[in-house]
């Protein structure tokens, strides 16, 4: 059986950071996350080598609308 | 003047009170005082203020009426009271960021944009209700109580601007800012039903305002009308030297782009992801919107937006992550102090890795140019529903109050705008309708990168033609 979502953030969340579940609507959250990396494993080999996060300012000079 | 009066030069849009005061035909202090009264009378019901300083801005008024006897050049808000999102510093004010962990905090300094307004000669009115460190998108605030919807108190405002969009509807201010990260503009202005415009990423200084995502967030305001919204933002768009992040692109005179002319100009419609499981009221409700478009000459033409499973996926994690981030401290030290909503969603924001966050921005400008290169390839704007759904119950979405199906039913709300975040377009929502329990229904426009002429050029054709925009709540006088 697949260790529950919830555990792993749990886990994560207190070794990294040192903040521990605070209700349970946190772990109901948590537990949704499954949805986001299901669209990430949907995603994988779509990151270009030379992809980068300053690429979004330069595309939106790229793509404005000419200044009239 | 009797109360009846005052209130009713409340109704007024801004532009028109701008052009009263300039002709003399009203004054700063009449106004001021209107709107302080009017808050008085109305606010009990729907909760849009979080403080007020009536003393300060009469003050501030009556300097400003002393300037226009003087015959000095007057700004493009001269006189009008304003009152904001309470997350726009001002140096020595209270700006509580709609929290418990903020309510006595006074920051040193002031925000480009409160500078600008004030410059501009508007008169501040106070700080407005907001959801808890702009983090919901359904106006809930366990601390200063919920912002109640002046259609009817029972239901949503929407968030996180949620007093922005209550005390505009109700008519006690002329405009307020907001901020928008995943619709917190959008949606309290469809679900008020007046308008609310988020420009182009970068194009609105954030120095001096509140932060929730370094790469998402930005500043516009909501008004009645779309020329109210192009006045106002031609005040506080712009480059901030104080703002590195903030663009270099000129402003152009926003007003001067409303002509009305929309003839030939391609509007599209999406074929994928806008319309998943709409509701039956809200499509009918879109489809008279494009009738109307499409009778000022405008051509509708259906668009496919590619890559829309990565927008969503992507768009889902950069403000949590950042977010995640910068309230990390509080969350080790005082979590008890957050409502139950807030904390539960910064918390797993913990578990997602840091290769993901950096993979979603890391795409965020491939996808922008895909997107755009498909999009406006074919059509200058596009149009969705702001919301799927019916405007939701206060009740139905309260995560605290432990409401079955209130998380799935918080999240729903911000599907159709939290996309437009991540990729940084100009996107204005728009009052078209009404549904059956009588709340507004509200749609956005798009355009390209620094297209915010264009999207509220098309707000105000469509505005001309109808009048959702000037409907007033059953108990606003």
């Amino acid at each position: 059986m697949q260790t529950p979502l919830r555990e792993i953030v749990a886990v994560q969340a207190r070794t990294w950071s040192g903040i521990e579940q605070p209700n349970e609507a946190a772990g109901i959250m948590a537990d949704a996350m499954s949805a986001t990396i299901e669209g990430f494993a949907a995603l994988r080999g779509q990151l270009a080598f030379e992809d980068e996060p300053s690429s979004f300012e330069a595309a939106l000079q790229a793509t404005k609308e000419p200044q009239p | 003047m009797n109360a009846a009066t005052k209130s009713s030069l409340l109704h007024l849009s801004l532009t028109d009170a701008a052009d009263a005061l300039k002709d003399g035909s009203i004054t700063a202090v009449e106004l001021t005082t209107a709107a302080l009264e009017a808050f008085t009378r109305v606010d009990k019901a729907i909760n849009s203020a979080i403080w007020l300083e009536g003393a300060a801005a009469l003050e501030a008024a009556e300097m400003l009426d002393k300037k226009r006897k003087s015959g000095a050049t007057l700004g493009p808000l001269h006189g009008l009271p304003l009152a904001h999102k309470d997350m726009y510093y001002k140096a020595g004010k209270l700006s509580t960021c709609g929290s418990a962990i903020r309510k006595d905090f006074r920051p040193s300094y002031t925000a480009t944009v409160m500078e600008r307004l004030e410059d501009a000669g508007s008169v501040t009115l106070g700080g407005l209700n907001m959801a808890e460190f702009a983090q919901n998108p359904t106006g809930h605030n366990q601390h200063y109580g919920h912002c109640r919807n002046p259609w009817n108190p029972d239901y949503c405002t929407g968030g996180s601007s949620s007093g922005s969009g209550a005390a505009v509807a109700a008519r006690l201010v002329y405009g307020a800012l907001g901020s928008d990260t995943g619709g917190s503009i959008r949606l309290p202005a469809a679900i008020c039903g007046v308008t609310g415009i988020k420009a182009t990423q970068t194009r609105v200084s954030r120095h001096g305002v509140m932060p929730l995502s370094f790469s998402a967030d930005n500043v516009g305001p909501l008004t009645q009308t779309a020329r109210d919204a192009a006045r106002f933002l031609g005040v506080i768009a712009g480059h901030d030297p104080k703002d590195p992040t903030s663009a270099s692109e000129p402003v152009p005179d926003y007003e001067a782009a409303l002509t009305g002319d929309i003839r030939g100009m391609r509007i599209g419609v999406p074929t994928n992801y806008f319309f998943d499981g709409i509701d039956p009221e809200v499509q009918a409700a879109f489809d008279t919107v494009v009738a109307v478009l499409q009778a000022r000459g405008a051509l509708i033409l259906p668009v496919t937006i590619p890559h829309m499973d990565a927008v969503s996926t992507y768009g889902g994690i950069v403000s949590r992550v950042e977010g995640g981030t910068i309230h990390a401290e509080w969350m080790r030290q005082r979590p008890q102090d957050y409502a139950v909503h807030l904390s539960g969603r910064l918390y797993p924001s913990q578990g997602i890795p840091g290769t993901y966050y950096l993979e979603a921005l890391a795409r965020r400008g491939a996808i922008l140019k895909a997107v755009a290169g498909a999009v406006f390839g074919v059509c200058d704007a596009f149009i969705t529903p702001t919301l799927r759904m019916k405007v939701p119950t206060l009740l139905a979405t309260d995560i605290d109050a432990g409401t079955p199906g209130a998380i799935e039913t918080f999240q729903d709300v911000s599907i159709n705008t939290r996309p437009i975040n991540y990729l940084g377009l100009p996107s204005v929502s728009v009052p078209g309708g009404l549904d059956s329990n009588g709340l507004p229904i509200g749609f956005q426009i798009q355009g390209k990168p620094f297209a915010e002429a264009r999207v509220l050029k098309i707000a105000d054709a469509y505005q001309r033609d109808t009048d959702w925009h000037r409907r007033l709540p059953p108990n606003v006088s």
